[in-house]
């Protein structure tokens, strides 16, 4: 599952998924913007048949790999 | 001008909210007060100096009482998005030469005018003028009354000045399109982009309250989407990109908005995605599409788009040309296309059409011209469009500017920066497209020494040295580096190519 976040993840910001460090903060390095964010979690959604309440979401939540992973985690319950 | 013909009187009427933000009211009465204070001190300060002044900031209350105060006081006005980075405002001072700075985000400097903070413009906007402004005064006729800068494609942005008569016309034409008196207008797009003059000028003109959405709202959905289902909001402005970001949450519909009646589009292709979307969520409210650049002032055609035509195969209609504007297409050889869906470029006449760049007469002369048959300004768009009975389809551009989320861009300008970085020796940038529009701008770079970094480092150290130079909207997402272009026949960056080598990488 985690190798998947990193593939979606790396396709997004132009890396290749083995240079994203569970811990690296996507927004500080300036890697993820509001339309980019969108597009993650719809990928997310489509590749982990999971339902995001983006209304509920704040950037904290999503902030890195590790973080988007336990996410994913939870919504699939 | 209307809007301040209109400001005073419902600041004369019973109480009415013209603004709120973050839950803050700012009442008609007293945005004629403060913008009258502005206005009154720009007078006594600068007195025969109508030099222009520059608002940079967000969605601060106090930038729209600056901005129609330095209208009271007869000085056009230049919007600077918080988002630009320093260097791309001072250009952008450089070409201005204001009397007066007014900085809401911090940080600028410069000589040769005077610069105020947030806490120094509060102070002078809280000061009741010792008698009102006259309206002889106010920004009037072939005055400029804005100058706003987009994207050019040497790397520098270029101003585009728009006048109290285009602004005249521009109402003219976009007030049929509004309900008769207030409401509550979404307030969301930049005052750097024309379309926010939908909120401001025609809102404003209809006793609307203007609900504000800052960046740091329109960022995040849980507070964004709370401060809307408060908001009573029931006409929404903004770009179909704006509106696509809310549908992606399913919280996004008529029970957030209830009292939602019409969605008004502008700056960028509608997509039957977002229609279809917005007319199963919304059942109560009307779609109006519109188009226009920025040189016609805000939008030039409209329509209502109904659910039969939601369907249409050849894509949304922009619209027909909204009262006192006229539409004509051209073909290369500049004679008029008159034929039912044939391709032209679409050229703009009317009292919109502004009179060009500031301290640009090359560029001007390029699109603007006099019509000699009728007398009225016109302005080549660059836009490929084609006509069906009274609507018009747009189809594509004739160079290289884009549209991303909204944003008018040319990829020349974001190379022309990206070749500022130390270690780039050329950039090449090609839009992403998803369906009918660009997803993202990726730029290939050619380096001047290998750096030893990952794909990973390198574009987080290029993003954040590009940020020095470029809005955040105009930085690649995706910087990737090679060790040569691919020319075509001719020698040229074979932008194909890349495009293709693009949609290879995963």
């Amino acid at each position: 599952m985690e190798e998947k976040v990193l593939q979606i993840l790396g396709g997004l910001c132009g890396a290749e998924p083995g240079e994203l460090s569970p811990g690296l903060d996507l927004f500080e390095e300036g890697l993820l913007d509001s339309f980019a964010t969108v597009q993650l979690l719809l990928e997310l959604e489509e590749a982990f048949g999971v339902s995001l309440a983006l209304e509920e979401l704040s950037r904290e939540q999503i902030a890195t790999p590790a973080k988007i992973a336990a996410l994913v985690r939870e919504a699939q319950g | 001008m209307l809007v301040l013909e209109k400001l005073k009187e419902y600041a004369a009427g019973p109480e009415r909210t013209a603004l709120v933000n973050r839950g803050s009211r700012l009442s008609y009465r007293e945005l004629d007060a403060r913008s009258e204070a502005f206005a009154a001190w720009l007078l006594a300060r600068f007195e025969g100096d109508f030099a222009p002044v520059v608002l940079r900031g967000d969605k601060e209350p106090d930038f729209l009482c600056c901005l129609l105060g330095a209208l009271k006081s007869g000085r056009a006005y230049v919007p600077i998005d918080s988002t630009l980075p320093p260097s791309r405002a001072a250009q952008i001072l450089a070409d201005v030469c204001p009397c007066a700075v007014v900085d809401f985000t911090g940080g600028l400097a410069g000589e040769g005018a005077r610069f105020l903070t947030a806490g120094e413009a509060d102070a002078i906007l809280s000061a009741p003028p010792a008698s009102p402004v006259p309206r002889e005064s106010w920004v009037q006729g072939g005055e400029t009354a804005y100058i706003l800068f987009t994207s050019g494609s040497t790397g520098r942005p270029k101003g585009v000045s728009i006048t109290a008569d285009n602004l005249a016309a521009f109402l003219e034409g976009v007030l049929p399109w509004y309900p008769q008196e207030g409401g509550v207008i979404l307030h969301q797009v930049s005052y750097s982009f024309d379309v926010s003059g939908c909120a401001v000028y025609a809102g404003l003109s209809r006793g609307m309250t203007l609900f504000s959405v800052d960046h740091a709202l329109a960022a995040g959905y849980r507070e964004l989407f709370a401060q809307l289902g408060d908001s009573g909001l029931t006409f929404w402005v903004s770009t179909p990109s704006f509106a696509e970001l809310c549908t992606r949450s399913r919280a996004f519909d008529a029970r957030l908005l209830p009292n939602l009646r019409r969605f008004l589009f502008c700056g960028e292709v509608l997509t039957h995605t977002l229609c279809g979307m917005l007319a199963d969520r919304f059942p109560a409210a009307s779609v109006v599409n519109t188009y226009g650049p920025t040189e016609a002032t805000v939008l030039v055609t409209a329509a209502e788009i109904p659910p039969a035509l939601r369907q249409d195969p050849r894509g949304i209609p922009i619209g027909a040309p909204i009262r006192g504007a006229t539409l004509r297409l051209e073909g290369e050889d500049g004679r008029e296309v008159a034929g039912e869906g044939q391709a032209g470029q679409l050229v703009i006449l009317g009292p919109s059409v502004g009179p060009g760049y500031l301290g640009r007469p090359d560029l001007t002369e390029r699109a603007f011209f006099t019509d000699p048959a009728t007398g009225l300004r016109g302005y080549r768009t660059g836009d490929r469009c084609c006509r069906v009975g009274e609507a018009y389809y747009y189809l594509g551009r004739m160079d290289n500017q884009l549209k991303l989320d909204g944003y008018r861009i040319e990829l020349e300008d974001v190379e022309a920066n990206l070749q500022k970085l130390p270690n780039v020796l050329r950039a090449a940038v090609v839009p992403a497209w998803k369906g009918e529009k660009v997803a993202y701008l990726a730029a290939f770079l050619l380096l001047r020494e290998p750096d030893g970094l990952g794909p990973l480092q390198r574009t987080i150290a290029l993003k954040k040295q590009a940020a020095r130079y470029l809005p955040a909207y105009m930085i690649p997402r995706k910087l990737i580096a090679v060790d040569a272009f691919p020319l075509n026949v001719n020698g040229k960056v074979d932008k194909k190519a890349l495009a293709r080598r693009l949609e290879e990488t995963p």
